[in-house]
């Protein structure tokens, strides 16, 4: 102990270590070798050598962006989609729950109890062409007589929205939760109406869980590629998909490995970039909750 | 040494139950050379160059040995008979051999697979299998690269005697020194009749008037090549151009919708359900289907179908190679190929099958799916050998119309 008491610093040091071993293995060693393997030229027949070869980076974007934008809009869709319904769903269980506050937030995460490939599959039945949902769009005359659901940019960011919903909704719960009511009675008592108590008290206060939500729903959604693949049709191909058939179909590491880098650099991007924009300390509290 | 190897080793020490003995005599035997090629490669730290030392391996035709204790076999999913979670021709191998059967249904996708095992077989091991399968346009290309050991034809005479005259010669293998084929199967249109009504050519699957209800099958040769007949082009003979042309076909109609998507077995669950009317689909999930459901028929187009084999083979570094040749000649008796045909579906290699057959399923052997009659089997279609640059632009091509 009083090795330790003379040298502070090295205590926190130490109980860092795990965790620093667990990532420096798991992490930044894969991401050296993926690296490397990205700037390697050849094919599975000839063997793969290194050779500083950037071309596979330019070459990638040119033959995906058009994947790369639709990855970013079924994305920031499902993220939009996700806000909208979990916002006012998190608001109830956190003010109107009452003692049902538990088993709402339970029947939440109860979802996740079933495998995600098991999820999708459910929805592949929940829409597809005879089903009573289908049925019931074309008389509504929202789907063709003939046509169909499955297989369309609808259900893969339906599906999307489905699977990444709880993580929008728990955060958004943990910031709207920890509002102190007297806040808003204060609000109330200033005069202020219900609504301007909810856009100048209640919304501000819970924007680290927004924020938090946001980041957790976007950037799975954006490097998924389980919905494009059960849920939709070649139209419907995501980034996470060419990733995918490039590592296991046509063994083009490079690619595959090239892409990988470019989706993590441009998710880094645009998290930096929403950070910057809904600031940093709203980030942090949303960390800690 | 990397770690797989250390593991193989621990493997092959503990499965195969060497005996320090038993390693010299196999050695002198001159079956270690194999594996101990492998171990001074994967020592040299050699794990990327793929061509070298194990070609000379493979040219060397397997010897003669013991029938050893175990036997790795890697097979597909279903691909054997089952029945209460035991494999009843795998137990018979075993009770007349001695031979443990370890059965593993790990091979779901041919390029899959490939890059699964590919460095393992280009340092000389097999990864402790000792048959894989593998469809013909792989086997070709695994055995090219030098993944796959000589079989001693010698030891094959059920083989030699019973194998199918029309997969006596195939253009990868000419003279079968390396495959033995496990199941065959065609490729042609799974239709719901009572959908489309009695259709008969493949050009069907662009016809508008089942648009969105067309799914065609994520394994290229397949789509390819049906879609090559359908435009009146041979896909054993025809050009990279004119496959390239059946391809921005498929692309012209996946994008104005025709076709819903490209799948692998999925239609199983698709055309039951009346998500799919038309389909490029396999013989054999034909026959299961068919069974559970009277609208749904499998059509051998006017233009012809695919004809396609799946290959028994020894990898290099096997550890039981001489025990998988003894297994490869036990399958091609009749009366073992018939139980598992009853509960597989596709076409037997194996002479004297259907007869066999008779006597426990006569059923099932008079289903011309799976026993096609010669003027069928005349329209079927193999899909020639690609180099592997015309292979590359194809794949490439395809993959990025299927959507990756």
């Amino acid at each position: 102990m009083a090795y330790f008491q003379r040298h502070k610093g090295i205590f926190p040091l130490l109980l860092l270590l795990p965790g620093l071993l667990w990532l420096i293995v798991f992490f930044a060693v894969p991401l050296y070798y993926q690296a490397k393997i990205s700037l390697n030229t050849g094919s599975p027949f000839e063997g793969f050598r290194f050779a500083w070869h950037w071309s596979t980076y330019t070459d990638a974007i040119r033959t995906y962006h058009t994947q790369f934008i639709r990855s970013f809009i079924y994305a920031g869709a499902s993220t939009g989609l996700s806000l909208l319904i979990g916002y006012p769903l998190a608001y109830a269980i956190a003010f109107r729950g009452g003692r049902w506050r538990n088993a709402l937030l339970l029947a939440v995460i109860l979802p996740f109890f079933v495998t995600y490939l098991v999820r999708t599959l459910a929805w592949e039945t929940i829409l597809d062409d005879s089903s009573p949902l289908v049925s019931f769009l074309q008389t509504l005359g929202i789907v063709g007589k003939n046509g169909h659901v499955l297989a369309t940019t609808s259900a893969v960011i339906a599906g999307i929205t489905y699977n990444f919903l709880p993580f929008m909704i728990l955060p958004l719960y943990a910031a709207l939760e920890r509002i102190d009511p007297r806040m808003l009675e204060a609000g109330a008592d200033l005069y202020g109406n219900r609504r301007s108590v909810f856009t100048r008290v209640t919304l501000p206060l819970s924007m680290p869980g927004v924020v938090a939500g946001v980041l957790l729903t976007f950037i799975p959604a954006a490097g998924d590629f389980v919905n494009a693949a059960l849920l939709g049709s070649p139209k419907q191909t995501m980034i996470g998909n060419v990733i995918q058939s490039r590592y296991l179909e046509v063994n083009d590491y490079p690619t595959a490995a090239a892409l990988s880098f470019m989706l993590m650099a441009i998710i880094l991007v645009m998290v930096a970039i929403w950070a910057k924009i809904a600031g940093t300390e709203s980030l942090m509290g949303a960390e800690t909750a | 040494m990397s770690e797989r190897n250390i593991d193989k080793l621990i493997d092959e020490l503990v499965a195969a139950e060497i005996n320090r003995r038993q390693l010299l005599r196999r050695g002198a035997a001159g079956a270690m050379s194999v594996s101990a090629a492998a171990f001074l490669a994967a020592c040299g730290g050699g794990g990327n160059a793929l061509s070298g030392g194990t070609k000379t391996a493979a040219e060397k035709t397997i010897p003669k040995g013991e029938v050893g204790t175990q036997l790795n076999f890697s097979n597909w999913p279903l691909y054997i008979d089952v029945d209460h979670g035991k494999h009843p021709t795998l137990e018979k191998f075993t009770k007349e051999t001695g031979v443990h059967v370890k059965y593993t249904e790990e091979i779901n996708d041919n390029n899959e697979f490939f890059g699964k095992v590919r460095q393992q077989l280009a340092s000389g091991s097999s990864g402790g299998r000792d048959i894989i399968v593998m469809t013909d346009w792989m086997a070709g290309k695994m055995i090219r690269l030098g993944y796959i050991q000589k079989l001693d034809k010698s030891a094959l005479p059920n083989v030699n005697a019973n194998l199918v005259d029309n997969l006596k010669h195939i253009d990868f293998d000419p003279n079968r020194d390396f495959t033995v084929p496990w199941q065959s199967g065609q490729t042609g249109l799974i239709v719901r009749k009572d959908k489309v009504g009695d259709v008969t050519s493949v050009n069907e699957v662009f016809n508008p008037k089942w648009k969105g209800k067309v799914t065609l099958l994520t394994e290229m040769r397949d789509s390819v090549g049906l879609t090559m007949l359908g435009m009146g082009k041979d896909p054993t003979t025809g050009s990279v151009d004119d496959m390239m042309a059946a391809v921005n076909k498929m692309n012209d109609n996946v994008k104005n919708g025709q076709i819903r998507r490209f799948t692998g077995n999925d239609y199983l669950k698709d055309l039951p359900k009346g998500d799919t009317w038309i389909a490029y689909g396999w013989s054999g999930d034909a026959v299961q289907l068919q069974a559970d459901n009277k609208n749904i028929e499998f059509i051998h187009p006017d233009e012809g179908f695919m004809l396609w084999t799946d290959n028994m083979m020894v990898p290099v570094g096997a550890p039981h190679a001489y025990t998988a040749e003894v297994f490869m000649n036990w399958i091609y008796q009749p009366q073992v190929e018939a139980p598992i045909e009853d509960y597989v579906n596709y076409v037997p290699p194996v002479k004297g099958t259907k007869e066999a057959l008779l006597k426990i399923d006569p059923e099932v052997a008079k289903n011309p799916l799976i026993f096609p009659d010669a003027a069928t089997l005349a329209k079927g279609h193999a899909f020639k050998t690609l180099s592997p640059a015309d292979e590359d632009k194809l794949n490439n091509a395809f993959q990025a119309l299927i959507g990756a």
